[in-house]
């Protein structure tokens, strides 16, 4: 039995702004992160990754700081600074040693405030953010994962890419990056967290700082995931000795009541580790494969039970065969009483694991706020996950697993699909 | 994968690296030790340093055996990876599979890499749990099953792993190729180590086998432990688990000599996958261990002021003039043998690669002639050394250098004083450095072309 691990978490409220804080001065360093729903969800259709391109720009120069010097400026202090766009939202974050954090705070308060979006860095960017595009369309890999989410979501954000592709990176003006940033970037709306050595009073006069001058008002929500389109099964063909298929089917969100009983399921289903009943049968049993893996990918308030597994184009039929039966099998019998033990067993003694490095745990925080979890979900969070049952689980597992349901791409030569 | 010093640094660091703030701190008498870490040998010869953590109950184990797939016996490339798969396919007290289960059901994860100086393997738990893993650890390396009727599923799987890392990738699929080019397809660094195709295909038991036998010896082996754990429990531990292991006759790395030339000093490849041309060029180069050793931290200094992104020379020549999407070196002195300094570039949409190419090399025969400035190696030195403490954030990092650093020769103190070392280099070794290397070390230039 794992000795039970209580983190507290502070929340830290200043100005209006909310943070979650787990305060510790055991190394000299801070990790402050934050976000703002919106993100790639408001591109303009044929201007994907309008917002990407602009959350990049954001430490490509601000103030009077042309790119070079604001980069030295953040190098010289060790201060990793980083903006990013999601599907559905934007985030900022930095990680410094104590000493750093004025000139943390001055970098990270000026790029969110301050922009240049030079023309030369814009399109420095911009023939990265294209050539990234392209490459990813270099392998099955790439090929299968655009398929998958244009072809589940035709007519929603959820089904473009985030980062954009060549052609509508290369539409982007520098007007449509200014009024992204314009929209994005408010004073309200925003979802914070903290880790590290930094006390609850300094963290209040920071975040007054940081973000008070930022425009008032919050970004708009970005609109609810539609309901997942079942397409059977597409092969996209492309020279490749290994085929990398995609699968899955509509799932459920992260503020679903149940949700701890699909994490049990799915983490004896498919889960990370090494001894799912996917790599189990797939990888040891029968070596068709490296890795397989299922998962709930949330976002949009919604969620998609999704999957992935690359074979030898010989064997990617047996490989995705084997799959759609222990997808059955979990979906008609659930678990064994002996999965649901070391099930968890796990996810209740991994807790103190998530807790290591101040990045990881601001990045929990967020996740708790972003699902609605209350201050002390952690603490309860064992006894809740012992309390769910095998039926539960087994309820669960016959409500999520669809196997008739499945949606495939595999992108590759695949013999017999 | 390689987790040494300066990447280790780079993934748990993104943007920035090392502190000026340290180099402060550290000025006055001697500079402090980066992570303190504990360092005492078994009397069967095994290595083992503790690194103390407070932040949460929690411990890691890093075992590092000194061998990796440069030490993969000749026409068995894959041989050191192969084997890494099958230790986890049981020891006399850990059944078939268990290994990473049991960790699982105390909340743990685990998990292995080899690269081409090290095989490690790794665990983290709840700190309790210390002895579980101690114990399973050592019982593998003391007697491995290596079962032949999972040999064959297992290969499976190590194929497929080639495949979706290297086969189905045209980038990945020329790097492979551009090393060999270099070294050669079985010279010892020209291989991959995952191992060539036909060769996994031909590993037999008996090469796992010899291979354990031979390397995974306690006095071939650094043990690192991190975690919030009493220091005297540490050693009471792994005097316990690991004490009793028979010490015996651990085989040297035995690589072959750098080859005085290039194998291929050029190579040009079109692959129908690729969409866009990319450059690279790599000098065969001295580390911290082999050749003109002196070299080694100058040449870390050089690749940061040469191609260490904005800022650096090659940004500005030619990321910055609109030639190139991308430029940048790459060097890392913690090897066990000679090493490469090499440097890539991604050409712009109508940028010739001879252009490119041209550009490149005008820049490198600039700094030959010229040298960097004093400015220059200040600023890089100040970069470099930035964040050195931030790997004191999270417990992967530290074990991962104090073992990378063990297990290749070196002493401790190489990773708990490397800031300071850095910050120690002037700027006449850059220029020493870079003249050693670039003009006329062995090289080869490569170019992977869209086939259309």
């Amino acid at each position: 039995m794992s000795t039970p691990f209580r983190l507290p978490i502070q929340r830290v409220v200043a100005h209006g702004l909310t943070a979650w804080l787990v305060e510790d001065h055991s190394v000299p360093v801070v990790s402050l992160s934050w976000s703002w729903p919106g993100g790639a969800a408001f591109d303009a259709p044929g201007r994907e990754g309008t917002a990407s391109l602009a959350a990049a720009l954001l430490t490509e120069g601000a103030g009077d700081l042309p790119a070079a010097a604001f980069t030295d400026a953040l190098r010289d202090a060790g201060i990793g600074l980083s903006f990013g766009a999601g599907r559905d939202d934007v985030d900022g974050g930095f990680r410094c040693l104590i000493d750093a954090l004025p000139e943390a705070e001055r970098l990270a308060r000026l790029a969110m405030t301050a922009p240049r979006l030079d023309q030369a860095a814009i399109e420095r960017l911009r023939a990265r953010a294209i050539a990234g595009a392209r490459q990813s369309l270099e392998t099955p890999r790439g090929q299968a994962g655009r398929a998958f989410w244009a072809a589940a979501f035709p007519t929603h954000a959820a089904g473009r890419p985030s980062g954009g592709t060549a052609e509508s990176l290369a539409a982007i003006t520098p007007d449509d990056l200014r009024g992204q940033l314009g929209r994005q970037l408010r004073r309200e709306g925003l979802t914070i967290a903290a880790a590290g050595a930094i006390r609850p009073d300094d963290l209040a006069a920071l975040l007054r700082r940081l973000f008070a001058e930022l425009p008032a008002g919050s970004p708009a929500a970005p609109p609810a995931l539609p309901v997942f389109t079942s397409f059977g099964q597409r092969v996209i063909g492309m020279d490749s000795p290994q085929s990398q298929a995609i699968f899955g089917h509509e799932g459920i969100g992260a503020r679903d009541p149940q949700f701890e009983a699909a994490q049990i399921v799915l983490r004896i289903f498919g889960g990370g580790g090494f001894s799912s009943r996917l790599t189990e049968s797939v990888r040891v049993k029968r070596g068709l494969t490296y890795g397989i893996g299922v998962g709930l990918d949330t976002g949009f308030g919604g969620g998609v039970l999704v999957g992935s597994v690359a074979s030898d184009n010989g064997k990617i039929a047996e490989a995705l065969a084997v799959t759609r039966d222990e997808w059955a099998r979990m979906a008609a019998d659930g678990p064994t009483d002996a999965e649901m033990a070391e099930a968890v067993a796990f996810l209740t003694g991994s807790l103190a694991l998530q807790f290591t490095d101040s990045r990881r745990i601001a990045n929990t925080l967020m996740a708790m706020q972003r699902n609605g979890r209350p201050l002390d979900w952690l603490d309860g969070r064992s006894e809740r996950l012992r309390a769910i049952s095998r039926d539960d689980a087994a309820r669960m597992a016959r409500r999520l697993l669809k196997p008739e349901a499945l949606s495939v791409t595999v992108a590759g030569r695949p013999v017999g699909l | 994968m390689r987790l040494t010093r300066r990447q280790t640094l780079a993934s748990a660091a993104a943007l920035c690296a090392a502190s000026p703030a340290l180099a402060q701190n550290a000025a006055p008498p001697l500079p402090r030790p980066l992570f303190g870490a504990r360092h005492w040998r078994l009397a069967n010869g095994l290595e083992v340093a503790f690194i103390p953590f407070s932040r949460a109950p929690v411990v890691t184990q890093y075992l590092f055996y000194a061998a990796g797939g440069a030490e993969d016996p000749a026409g068995r490339s894959g041989v050191a990876h192969f084997l890494e798969h099958m230790m986890f396919k049981g020891s006399p007290k850990v059944g078939v599979g268990d290994f990473s289960r049991l960790v699982a059901r105390e909340g743990g994860n685990d998990n292995a890499f080899t690269s081409r100086d090290v095989t490690a393997y790794h665990q983290a738990v709840e700190a309790s749990h210390l002895g579980m893993i101690l114990e399973m650890e050592a019982d593998r390396m003391a007697a491995a099953l290596i079962p032949q009727e999972f040999l064959e599923s297992e290969r499976g799987v190590v194929l497929e792993e080639r495949q979706q890392r290297t086969d189905s990738n045209p980038r990945a699929r020329f790097r492979e190729a551009f090393t060999a080019a270099l070294w050669g397809r079985q010279h010892w660094a020209g291989r991959p180590i995952i191992g060539w195709e036909d060769e996994i295909r031909a590993i037999s038991r008996d090469d796992l086998a010899g291979f354990h036998a031979r390397f995974y010896a306690p006095a071939n082996a650094t043990l690192v432990i991190s975690g919030a754990v009493p220091e005297d429990e540490v050693r009471r531990l792994v005097d316990q688990h690991y004490g009793g292991i028979p010490a015996r006759p651990a085989a040297r790395r035995d690589r072959a000599p750098a080859p005085s030339q290039a194998v291929e000093p050029r190579l040009i490849r079109r692959d129908p996958m690729t969409r866009d041309a990319l450059f690279l060029k790599a000098w065969m180069a001295p580390s911290l261990t082999a050749g003109e050793r002196a070299h080694a931290l100058p040449l870390e200094v050089l690749s940061h002021l040469l191609g260490g992104g904005q800022g650096s020379r090659l940004h500005k020549a030619l990321v910055e003039s609109g030639l190139a999407v991308s430029a940048g070196t790459g060097y890392d002195g913690d090897a066990a043998a000679m090493t490469e300094f090499y440097l890539s570039a991604m050409p712009r949409p109508g940028v010739t690669p001879e252009r490119l190419e041209e550009a490149a090399n005008g820049v490198i025969e600039t700094l030959i002639q010229q040298g960097p400035t004093e400015a220059e190696v200040a600023r890089s030195i100040r970069q470099l050394t930035a964040g050195a403490m931030l790997a004191l954030d999270g417990f992967g990092a530290a074990p991962r250098m104090v073992g990378g650093t063990l297990s290749i020769g070196l002493p401790l103190d190489a990773v708990e004083f490397w800031p300071a070392r850095i910050s120690a280099v002037t700027r006449d070794q850059v220029e020493a450095a870079a003249r050693a290397v670039l003009p006329s070390a062995p090289n080869t230039a490569a170019w992977l072309l869209p086939s259309a």
